[in-house]
């Protein structure tokens, strides 16, 4: 029989990184602890030790000054009925209570969603045409990471295995959308995403849910035509097949998604 | 007292536990199709239980209706999944830790995933003889192909349709399909046996506690008095907790242990253990310019999975029921149960009715737009009438299709504008024949019913209540309904085919009568005569005839295929409602899953291998899939009770289905996936992929 | 370990194993078998608890992150409580296996909005699901609290 393992609970952040520092890889991070559950009941992970962050203050805040501030702990039902983020990030508001249900919602962290770099997300692809940075912390010091650099693959981010994901930092917004497109049932994960957001004349177009990372295409970001941003977008991706949709079918929908979120937008 | 449902206080089969107890996990082959060389436990440690091949060799086969099932996969394995071991220890964790340690040396075979490739004379043969069974469940003729992988052939001979085709002038002939699905009932499969002095106590949450009885008496060798089974309240069932699941492999192991086991299957492990027939079925339909229908003929391949099940019961009633509810001349149709390599297709609410409306009110839509008629009108032209004399030969009473489809239609406005909108109608077999019993003692002043129904939340016990306290002149809360245990309760066929409330209710006229004469215990039965000849189709289907309409509304985006229903009712027979709430909450849970079947549950494999056995990958109905729903209940005064639990569900699909197809965009597969439509538009448009 | 926490309304310590699901233990340790293990992954609704008041998938959440928290299961709601008078009169439910994770989601539901209408219900809830196929009774029953 094997022994239980350890569950550590930092309750300061300094403390927290001293252990990631320490057991790096071997301990798994908790926040929320919803995806790490599902692995857990599907029995594909065993982990020996868990690194809690829910005891560590200062990370679940849902702030702004001129940014936004999510802290890493803070829900998603927490930036979903946030007063602020409501009235001054309304898209995002919006897109954080497209997620599951509200019982996920109640558990799953702003940090979490990031970190577990699940490519059928809603939250990845708003925040990086946003223009959000993750605030990482390690031991002695951190570093911003932008959102377009952080999910690297299919559940996979560029973070060492000592650091950990502290805050989210989102730019004010100007117009923005988010469309969620299912193919299937209304609780159905997105097959496709769209996100579109413009600032100070900069348009910002990024598909999630399609790939292992959000996909961004500046250049194609110049052009003016929906339609053909749209087609653009579709040709330059090379989308995953699964049960939501196969590759075709996303790329069909890709062009068509793409140039709704762009008339969306542009429609005032 | 409020009901336990909402307090918390419900208990169901998985909640029966005993002292001592050991908790079960089965070891399934990897392979879809393998010979089975060596099982080795000797890793699973000594407090654990194993039940290995060499401790069922002994057992007898079993099967409802084709005895090709060993309590575990003997020569070989014939899906992924197929049960190839146990282990029983005494938790859950330590039984799946044991199991994990059990090794299994396999020699994989050809494997065949298709139904009418399977049905070839030279495909690669799931089983190699056939045996007819002797189980109460096998209630018609049985027509095993032998060397073939057809377990049944069922067929009408009605007039000949080739003389009847030379008249047409207008003849349609598509072919079909409908994909696999699960039951996804709330709660899981669970037992829990346990032997003392050589007698078997159970616990299971099934539908068929005599069926299951007789096969477990015929797998150990002994009298079915022997064995007790208690049947406590399912979290549904949907027609999945049938006949033999996992209670041999549960009492085997029980008594291999000689203490109790129980077994309650984890969520993945339910796309492997019972789901819905998978088919294929080819319409061929001709009608004069007139719009009178001359000939049709029908071919059904029903995937029946590597075990029988009752496979030949649901291709029989897909077939009888194919021709629809329609006066044609000549009607031929040949429908097969076909073993392939996929995990057992069994009872599934609809039982083959849905797989064959499909298939037929589609046909009927595409023969409607070649002649250039309203599909109402042409429908209303061909329907049976009272009086009329259906492809079996036998005469229709208590017929109500035209009111179902009038109804139906105006539900959704349909003489309005008929564009984006579809029907679809039903006549739908009731298990025939089969039989009954129902007791009632006189308990001080209060009644007890005893009585085999098994509850599965569908209200039927309530409704049998009703209908006693009506026939005793008391209050309802005076009657009380245990739940069933065999050596309690008096004989009865199960508690499928939306027959119980009626056959309940005929055999409690009696039961009544009798508690009247005798004072303290009456006894009632009933039997229902009937059946069908499986060579030429003629005789009696069905007592009476469940029969339904659907209409749906759809708008379609066609720049993504994607299909929104906007409106949705069904038009129901009832005869005479007994319990009129769960009459409506049998509506609509049916008009629900139809939904599911018609947009959203597929079961996907690869290989063998199902590819999406959970909650997230295959999707059932949420509450915001539902949309703008409504039905009508049709009574008469003296109307027969007719079952509701399943009858509105097999015309949905259907209805989506045409209602797609009257914007011009053909689909002939279920479910019907944004994707598919989106082909449908290019083929329209005339646009090369 | 042991986790210090409140079930409906009296102090308990839990003890579990770190990677146990709070599901897991609510059964195991305090027989409350209204919180059912049925899909593993949080979709269907069947394990759902309270926690500090908003309803949670309990085979998601560790153990020990139910520390210092409130969790309220149906078996807590006393038997008459508005929402369960109402299920029963509207008659929303069949099987009855989902019905205790719908009424705790309504409860949070009714608190954030006191009167949602039908397809606020729908959308709040659309996360239980039901395969006996009553969401239009259990909206009819929301509503009916609601009043």
């Amino acid at each position: 029989m094997s022994e239980a393992p350890a569950w550590l609970a930092p309750t300061s952040l300094a403390e927290a990184l001293e252990l990631k520092a320490e057991h790096g890889g071997e301990a798994t991070v908790v926040a929320g602890g919803t995806f790490l559950a599902i692995l857990l009941n599907a029995r594909l992970i065993a982990p020996a030790k868990y690194l809690a962050l829910r005891d560590v203050p200062g990370l679940a805040q849902v702030e702004a000054n001129g940014e936004l501030r999510l802290g890493a702990m803070a829900t998603h039902r927490a930036v979903e009925l946030s007063p602020v983020v409501r009235e001054r990030w309304p898209t995002l508001a919006r897109t954080f209570a497209l997620v599951a249900s509200p019982r996920i919602r109640n558990q799953a962290t702003v940090g979490g969603v990031l970190a577990d770099a699940d490519y059928a997300s809603d939250p990845p692809a708003l925040l990086t045409a946003l223009g959000a940075r993750a605030v990482v912390a390690r031991k002695g010091g951190g570093r911003e990471i932008a959102l377009e650099e952080l999910v690297t693959g299919y559940y996979e981010t560029s973070l060492e295995r000592d650091e950990l994901i502290v805050e989210v930092r989102v730019p004010p917004q100007g117009r923005a959308v988010y469309r969620k497109f299912r193919s299937r049932s209304h609780e159905d994960r997105p097959c496709v995403g769209v996100a579109a957001a413009e600032r100070d004349g900069e348009l910002r177009v990024v598909v999630g849910a399609v790939a292992g990372r959000p996909q961004w295409f500046p250049e194609i970001c110049e052009r003016e035509d929906p339609a053909e941003i749209g087609r653009r977008y579709a040709d330059a991706i090379d989308p995953i097949s699964d049960a939501r949709g196969s590759a075709e079918y996303r790329r069909r929908v890709i062009a068509i998604e793409v140039r709704r979120a762009l008339e969306e937008l542009w429609s005032g | 007292m409020a009901d336990p449902r909402v307090t918390g206080a419900a208990r169901y089969a998985e909640d029966v536990q005993l002292p001592g107890m050991l908790h079960a996990r089965i070891v399934r082959s990897p392979y879809a199709h393998a010979r089975v060389l060596s099982v080795d436990a000797s890793a699973a440690g000594e407090d654990v239980v194993v039940l290995a091949p060499d401790d069922v060799r002994g057992l007898r086969r079993y099967g409802c209706q084709i005895k090709d099932q060993a309590v575990l996969a003997l020569d070989r394995a014939r899906f992924a999944g197929d049960p190839v071991a146990a282990v029983a220890a005494a938790t859950p964790q330590l039984a799946r830790a044991a199991a994990d340690l059990v090794e299994v040396a396999y020699e994989e075979l050809e494997a065949i995933f298709d139904p009418v490739e399977a049905a070839e004379p030279d495909a690669p043969l799931v089983h190699d003889t056939a045996a007819i069974s002797d189980n109460d469940a096998a209630y018609f003729d049985l027509r095993p192909q032998s060397g073939t992988n057809i377990c049944h052939r069922f067929r009408i001979r009605h007039g000949d349709p080739e003389t009847g085709f030379d008249e047409a002038d207008v003849i349609v002939d598509e072919t079909f399909q409908t994909a696999g699905a699960q039951h996804v009932h709330m709660e899981p499969h669970a037992a829990l046996a346990r032997w003392e002095d050589g007698r078997l106590e159970l616990w299971t949450g099934t539908q068929t506690p005599f069926n299951l009885r007789e096969d477990l008496a015929g797998i150990f060798g002994i009298a079915p008095e022997e064995i007790r089974i208690h049947c406590p309240p399912m979290g549904g069932a949907f027609g999945a907790k049938t006949f033999v699941r996992i209670e041999a492999i549960v009492a085997a192991l029980a008594r291999k242990a000689n203490r109790p086991v129980r077994c309650v299957l984890e969520r993945s492990e339910e796309w492997l253990t019972l789901n819905r027939h998978p088919a294929v079925i080819r319409v061929k339909v001709g009608a004069r310019a007139d719009g009178t229908l001359v000939a049709k003929r029908v071919w059904c391949w029903a995937d029946t999975g590597g075990y029988a099940d009752c496979g030949p019961g649901v291709a029989q009633k897909m077939g009888f029921a194919a021709p629809g509810p329609y006066r044609i001349p000549h009607v031929w149709v040949d429908s097969r149960a076909v073993y392939t390599n996929l995990a057992p297709n069994g009872a599934f609410r609809g039982y083959g009715q849905m797989q064959c409306v499909w298939s037929s009110e589609l046909a009927m839509d595409l023969l409607a737009e070649r002649l250039g008629l309203d599909a109402l009108e042409f429908r209303l032209r061909n329907v049976l009438r009272e009086g009329d004399r259906y492809c079996t030969g036998e005469e229709m009473h208590d017929v109500h299709f035209a009111d179902c489809l009038e109804a139906a239609a105006r539900g959704i406005g349909w003489h309005d504008d008929a564009r984006g909108k579809g029907l679809a109608v039903v006549m739908k077999g009731m298990q025939t024949p089969s039989r009954a019993g129902i007791a009632i003692e006189r308990d001080g002043d209060r009644f007890v019913v005893r009585c085999a129904t098994a509850e599965m939340g569908q209200g039927a016990r309530r409704a049998i209540s009703l209908l006693a306290a009506d026939l005793l002149g008391v209050d309802v809360a005076r009657v009380r309904f245990p739940d069933p245990d065999t050596h309690l309760v008096p004989y009865d066929t199960r508690t499928t085919s939306s027959r119980s409330t009626y056959v309940m209710g005929l055999a409690l006229e009696r039961a009544v009568g009798d508690l009247r004469e005798h004072g303290e215990r009456g006894y009632g039965e009933i039997e229902i005569p009937g059946g069908l000849d499986p060579d030429t189709g003629q005789g009696v289907a069905s007592h009476h005839w469940h029969q339904a309409a659907a209409g749906a509304e759809v708008r379609v985006d066609e720049e993504t295929g994607k299909v929104e229903v906007v409106r949705l009712h069904a038009a129901v027979y009832a005869g005479r409602v007994v319990n009129r709430a769960g009459a409506e909450l049998q509506n609509e849970g049916s008009m629900i899953m139809g939904l599911g079947t018609a947009l959203l549950e597929r079961i996907d494999h690869a290989d063998g291998h199902i590819t999406n056995a959970n909650l997230s990958d295959y999707e059932i109905p949420s509450f915001a899939d539902v949309p703008p729903l409504t039905h009508d209940l049709l009574e008469r005064e003296g109307g027969e009770i007719h079952g509701l639990g399943e009858t509105a569900l097999p015309p949905v699909p259907a209805a989506v289905g045409n209602a797609v197809a009257s914007l011009g965009l053909r689909v002939r597969e279920l479910p019907i996936s944004a994707e598919a439509v989106l082909a449908a538009v290019d083929e329209r448009e005339g646009v090369r992929a | 370990m042991k986790v210090s926490c409140t079930v409906n309304g009296d102090a308990v310590e839990l003890e579990a194993t770190p990677d146990e699901a709070l599901l897991d233990v609510l059964r195991r340790q305090l027989d409350l078998r209204s919180v059912r293990p049925t899909c593993g992954i949080g979709v269907c609704g069947a394990c759902t608890a309270l926690v500090d008041g908003e309803p949670v998938s309990t085979c998601l959440l560790l153990a020990p992150l139910a520390e210092g928290r409130e969790i309220t299961t149906v078996e807590g709601l006393g038997g008459d409580h508005p929402l369960q008078r109402a299920f029963v009169e509207s008659r929303a439910f069949q099987c009855g296996y989902c019905t205790p994770g719908m009424i705790l989601s309504a409860k949070r539901l009714l608190e954030e909005n006191p009167s949602p209408s039908a397809h606020e219900i729908a959308d709040f809830l659309s996360g239980n699901l039901c395969r006996c196929g009553c969401y239009l009774k259990i909206v009819d029953a929301v509503t009916r609290a609601a009043a």
